[in-house]
């Protein structure tokens, strides 16, 4: 045992490599939250009347709401007062009409992450919107995509070209009320992603966000609302990081999914927000409310995350599975190491006939981190012959963190099964012996065992992001040994 | 090519050898033999450097160098391999990503460059025929769901990739039937070759028909007591352990059925 | 935001006054620390299915008459211990006589005992987690003590008999604390029954202290009325090697709640608890256990079924939590629930909390109803509907039963389930 930790130990000790600043002209606003300032916002989207009352029903809803403190996580109280609630970097024009006209150094900035905003190289294959602190600066394949009749834009855009689908649509799965950081985010978020997919139509290539929070002591507030049309499919993909800062910053997102009969979304997350150094300094506060509602009889929402970086996350994707023979999936990798803090999980909820999920998480805890599942099933009582399948698995690496797992089971139907499944273990001496009889590094063979552990998950991600995936663990677990 | 001598181990705080002497050389076959808890998967497990084990006193060198300053996986880069009694399951790690690994990493160690996926799948698949191993088990997690006799031939099978100076092979008959006896004994004997020197532990001598030892030793209480050529083995199956005045417990019990 | 109820100070005066001082100075220092308890709602966690349940009235704020009428638990054989309403019964009780073991009712302790006990009760419970059972401590009017010497042996069960008479609405406060010393060993049976139909409630606590190899079995039967609210709480705590086995039954009622609390502090300490429930109409049970590995290398193993009918409720959250230092732990956890009809409900909540990493932690979970082709399998067979229905919803639970080391008790919990059996599965 105590020769395994250390060789975990030791395999850990790279640098956040994301960690960056980015020097740019920026637009920010002083700190501080009111319904001047929401105005202010939303005067300088162009937005229209609706949704500023819409922004300040929420505000107004939000007053009212106490900060959630049920999860397995502790941090110092935010002053919601001291953060600026948008920054963007300063444009000449109101908005880069294509790419040439991005400025440079953004551009630049994306390249470094590996997210080339050209139409060509790498990531040719996905359509790609970037979120750059609060605004969208760049959307890719934009063409291609409307060829297809796939609308795929800035919120902001949606918001003006698009308000009767926008109004049709957001807060129907996530309203105002739904929770504190959700209320938040319905004051003041200033852009996100925006993707109707119409009927009968598969999305030709993978539609993929990428966030980067810049900005000191501001608050990265996205929304994005993707809408499955009858018999669509998409596949979307996220991912996230922020440079390195010794305070911690705020990001409470909202995503809500929208699926109609038949039709399909498979979400993925990678998300590598700052952690916060050795000694738990600095990273992002990662608050973020996701769920999709299959309205539609047998239409399908699958959730992939992979979750490395934040300090502290606090995240449960989720299901409402209210049309006949819908299917819900949630498939789960968190990592935590150092001080992070992760609470995260999901929520199927089951109240049509033969609605389906499945849940498999694996936590991975490290260092003096601590990570938590937590889950809710619940089947109303009309779940007629409902299914869930859950299994949630939990790998230790070293005798200082924790591993935890709060399982919510509901059931109001007779008919309904629902099997759950937990285990906590550690890297056996037995597997460490063995691949090290081999003649394999101890280093390699944590990293080949932890990889093991996830592989259920990491299938479920679109090809290129499960390489990336399992770069992405080996580098978070550097230093977990020793 | 391994010389041991004078060695003790225990296992938390328990001697269980109690001063081994053995000299194996290259083209060699030995057997050590002896009743249950005699100390004879200590043994194996002390040569591939399970540091549950606990070396108090005594010296081991493979062909002059100093074994018990080596790691685990350096033993094993410098010829130790070691069939498991009971191979471990390492869920959701492809035999052939396992396999691939450790042949790489016994390739750079000697200098050689290491195969991609594709030469080596080509290699993985031969061998696995070479045990009948249907080659659907190199996709599948390291001994994941593996009945005992696949995971015996798994073993082997990561012997004749590997190509070891010494072989171990711990209780490799164990739980098998006499068709995979056969196949493993094969596989055993493919092995065999004038640099190479392999040490079988087992208890009964039914493997000593397959593969054939040049020396014989009995283990027991930690050390060993009688050594001779390959008709010791068969008297010992003759005769039983009591023939030597050793209590064995599983003899006494079957005999007590 | 309104303000969250509290309990009303009616429930906060103790009234008799027969127990010796210590234990009264205690009590009422105890119910001045209650001053402005909030009562549970929805929104505290660990009551969050079963706030709604709970439905204290200022009428039953008063103690029950401590003498009376009662079934007195003569039909119980051997060494048995009764209460009627929270007060022993000496002339119905039959106390055991064994060298090295001390059974006595609180009301008899010389001051000195009661100071030494009222530093040691409710010493097993952690006070946040079982709330509404701390009210015992500011109300109890007598109590069962069991002090076993080292290697001391109760050579039969103890059977103690909870009754309450609810004649008239009221509360009572029974309550036992057992001290066993090393390598001591007893079992000791609980049995709430209950007569009459007003409104009441039993608040209940039990404690254990285990010396190093204590071994200690607990059987506990609640089978109070449809009108008696029961919060009762358990409280274990087990030095080295010591053994602790639980045994339940529960049938539901208007508010059934029990929290069973163990700590293992000492190495090589081992419990395992077994539960089964049963609820039919609109009545409810809620289990909640709590295990802690507080020290190394020690067991628990954890097996509870629920079976819920008609509209009723049932409620299991079992939670295990590993401490740091409580390397090579070993827990196994493992709920099973059967829903009968479609207006009945069930949650539960299996949880691990895990600091330290060299351990063997599991849990498994299922809800589900009667498996059809196993029914139409032993129809097929020419058993009727309503049988096959009793076998299979009885094999659900008969493991866990016949784990039960008493005959007595065995039978009488198959009474009642076959009560509940009739009830529930008409014949067709």
């Amino acid at each position: 045992m105590a020769t395994t930790d250390k060789e975990v130990n030791e395999l850990i000790k790279r640098e956040y490599e994301h960690g960056f600043v980015t020097e740019i002209e920026a637009d920010t606003f002083e700190p501080g939250l009111n319904e001047d300032i929401i105005a202010r916002l939303s005067a300088i989207k162009n937005e229209p009347e609706w949704m500023l009352e819409w922004r300040l029903k929420a505000y107004r809803r939000w007053l009212e709401m106490e900060e959630p403190d049920w999860a397995h996580v502790g941090y110092p109280k935010i002053d919601y007062n001291s953060i600026s609630y948008y920054s963007a970097p300063k444009r000449k024009e109101d908005m880069p009409q294509s790419l040439d006209e991005v400025d440079p150094e953004l551009l630049k900035t994306y390249e470094k992450l590996g997210i080339p905003l050209h139409e060509r190289e790498k990531l040719a294959g996905v359509a790609v919107d970037a979120v750059f602190d609060s605004v969208s600066v760049a959307t890719t394949f934009k063409e291609p995509l409307a060829k297809a009749g796939v609308i795929f834009c800035s919120i902001s855009e949606a918001i003006r070209d698009y308000p009767e689908l926008v109004q049709k649509y957001l807060g129907t799965v996530v309203p105002h009320g739904d929770n504190f950081f959700a209320g938040l985010n319905s004051a003041v978020f200033s852009d996100g992603t925006f993707v109707y997919v119409p009927k009968g139509v598969r999305c030709p290539m993978e539609l993929s966000t990428y966030f980067r929070i810049n900005a000191a002591n501001t608050g990265q507030f996205e929304r994005t609302l993707i809408i499955a049309d009858e018999g669509s499919y998409v596949s979307y993909l996220e991912g996230c990081t922020a440079p390195m800062r010794d305070e911690n910053q705020l990001h409470a997102a909202v995503v809500e999914l929208v699926a109609l009969d038949d039709a399909q979304i498979k979400y993925s997350t990678v998300q590598n927000w700052y952690p916060g150094d050795e000694e738990g300094k600095g990273g992002i506060y990662n608050f973020v409310t996701k769920r999709g509602a299959c309205i539609g009889k047998n239409s399908k929402i699958s959730w992939t995350q992979v979750e490395t970086g934040s300090a502290v996350t606090w995240k449960y994707p989720s299901c409402v599975l209210r049309g006949e023979n819908s299917v819900g999936e949630f498939y789960s990798v968190a990592l935590t190491h150092n001080y992070q803090q992760a609470d995260t999980g999901t929520k199927m909820i089951h109240l049509g006939k033969n609605t389906r999920s499945t849940i498999i998480s694996k936590g991975i805890s490290a260092g003096k981190s601590s990570n938590a599942y937590r889950g809710l099933v619940k089947f109303g009582p009309g779940a007629e012959g409902a299914r869930n399948f859950t299994q949630c698995d939990s790998l230790l690496i070293g005798d200082r963190c924790g591993a935890h797992t709060f399982p919510y089971i509901e059931s109001k139907n007779k008919s309904a099964i629902v099997e759950h499944e937990a285990t906590t273990s550690k890297v056996s001496d037995e597997q460490m012996f063995l691949c090290r009889q081999r003649g394999i590094d101890p280093e390699q063979a944590v990293s080949m065992i932890v990889n093991g552990f996830c592989k259920e998950v990491f299938k479920e991600l679109p090809m290129e992001f499960a390489v990336e995936a399992g770069k992405l663990l080996e580098v978070s677990l550097e230093g977990s040994v020793g | 090519m391994l010389s041991i001598k004078n060695l003790h181990a225990s296992v938390e705080g328990k001697e269980i050898l109690k001063g081994i002497n053995l000299e194996i050389k290259a083209g060699e076959v030995h057997a050590i033999m002896g009743p249950n808890g005699s100390g004879k998967s200590t043994l194996s497990q002390v040569l591939a450097g399970n540091e549950a084990f606990e070396v108090t006193e005594g010296e081991v060198t493979l062909n002059g160098e100093n074994l018990l300053d080596l790691e685990t996986e350096e033993r094993a880069r410098e010829g130790i391999f070691l069939a498991f009694q009971y191979p471990v399951e390492i869920p959701g790690v492809s035999n052939l990503q396992f396999l691939r690994t450790a042949v790489n990493a016994m390739r750079k160690h000697h200098g050689e460059e290491e195969m991609n996926a594709a030469e080596f799948m080509k290699l993985a698949r031969e061998v696995s025929k070479q045990v009948d191993l249907d080659p659907s088990f190199l996709k599948r997690g390291v001994n994941e769901g593996f009945s005992g006799g696949e995971k015996k031939r798994n073993e082997i099978l990561q012997a004749l990739l590997l190509q070891p100076k010494l072989a171990i092979l711990d209780e490799t008959d164990s739980g098998l039937d006499i068709d995979a006896l056969k196949v493993v004994s094969d596989g055993v004997n493919a092995l065999r070759s004038e640099d190479r020197a392999i040490l079988m532990v087992t208890h009964y001598q039914r493997l000593l028909n397959h593969i054939v030892p040049d020396y014989v030793h009995v283990l027991a209480g930690g050390k060993i007591i009688k050594s001779g050529g390959r008709e010791l083995a068969l008297e010992l199956e003759e005769k039983g352990y009591g023939w030597l005045g050793i209590k064995d417990e599983e003899t006494a019990d079957s005999a007590a059925n | 935001m309104k303000p969250a109820p509290t309990l009303s100070t009616a429930f906060l005066e103790s009234a008799g006054q027969s127990l010796p001082k210590p234990l009264l100075d205690l009590r009422k220092q105890r119910g001045t620390a209650l001053v402005d308890m909030p009562l549970p709602t929805r929104k505290t966690e660990n009551w969050k299915y079963s706030s709604k349940y709970l439905k204290l009235t200022e009428d039953m704020a008063s103690p029950l008459p401590s003498q009376g009428q009662g079934m007195t638990g003569q039909d119980v054989p051997g060494y048995r211990i009764v209460f009627l309403n929270g007060v022993i019964q000496p002339e119905a009780s039959e106390f055991p006589q064994a060298a090295g073991i001390q059974v006595t009712s609180f009301r008899d302790l010389d001051d000195e005992e009661a100071e030494a006990l009222a530093g040691q009760l409710d010493s097993t419970l952690d006070d946040k987690a079982v709330q509404l059972a701390r009210l015992n401590a500011a109300r109890f009017e007598d109590g069962l003590l069991i002090r076993l010497k080292p290697d001391a042996v109760l050579d039969q069960p103890l059977f103690v008999i909870h009754e309450v008479t609810a004649d008239a609405s009221g509360s009572a406060f029974p309550r036992i604390f057992v001290d066993a010393g090393r390598h001591s060993q007893a079992t000791l049976v609980e049995e709430y029954r209950s007569s009459g139909s007003e409104p009441v409630m039993v608040n209940t606590v039990a404690e254990f202290n285990l010396a190093d190899g204590a071994n200690i079995t607990n059987v506990r039967l609640t089978m109070e009325g449809d009108n008696v609210q029961h919060i009762g709480a358990t409280g274990v705590r087990q030095q080295r090697n010591a053994r602790f086995e639980s045994h339940t039954v529960g049938f539901g009622g208007p508010l059934r709640r029990h929290d069973l609390q163990v700590r293992l502090e000492g190495e090589g300490g081992e419990c395992k608890l077994n539960g089964v429930v049963v609820t039919q109409g609109k009545q409810h049970f809620d289990n909640h256990t709590t295990i802690e590995h507080v020290a190394a290398h020690c067991n628990s193993e954890e097996t509870y079924r629920n079976i819920a009918a008609d509209q009723s409720h049932a409620v299991f959250n079992g939670r295990i939590h590993i401490h740091q230092d409580a390397q090579n732990s070993n827990a196994d956890m493992n709920n099973k629930n059967l829903l009968l009809s479609n207006g009945a409900e069930i949650d539960t909540k299996p949880e691990l909390e895990i600091y330290a990493d060299d351990v063997k932690c599991a849990h498994g979970a299922t809800i589900g109803q009667l498996d059809e082709v196993s029914l139409f399998y032993l129809v097929s067979r020419g058993i009727a509907r309503r049988e096959a229905n009793v076998l299979l919803t009885m094999a659900f639970i008969n493991e866990l039963v016949e784990q039960i080391p008493l005959e007595t008790v065995r039978e009488t919990a198959h009474t009642r389930l076959n009560q509940f059996f009739d009830q529930t599965f008409q014949e067709v």
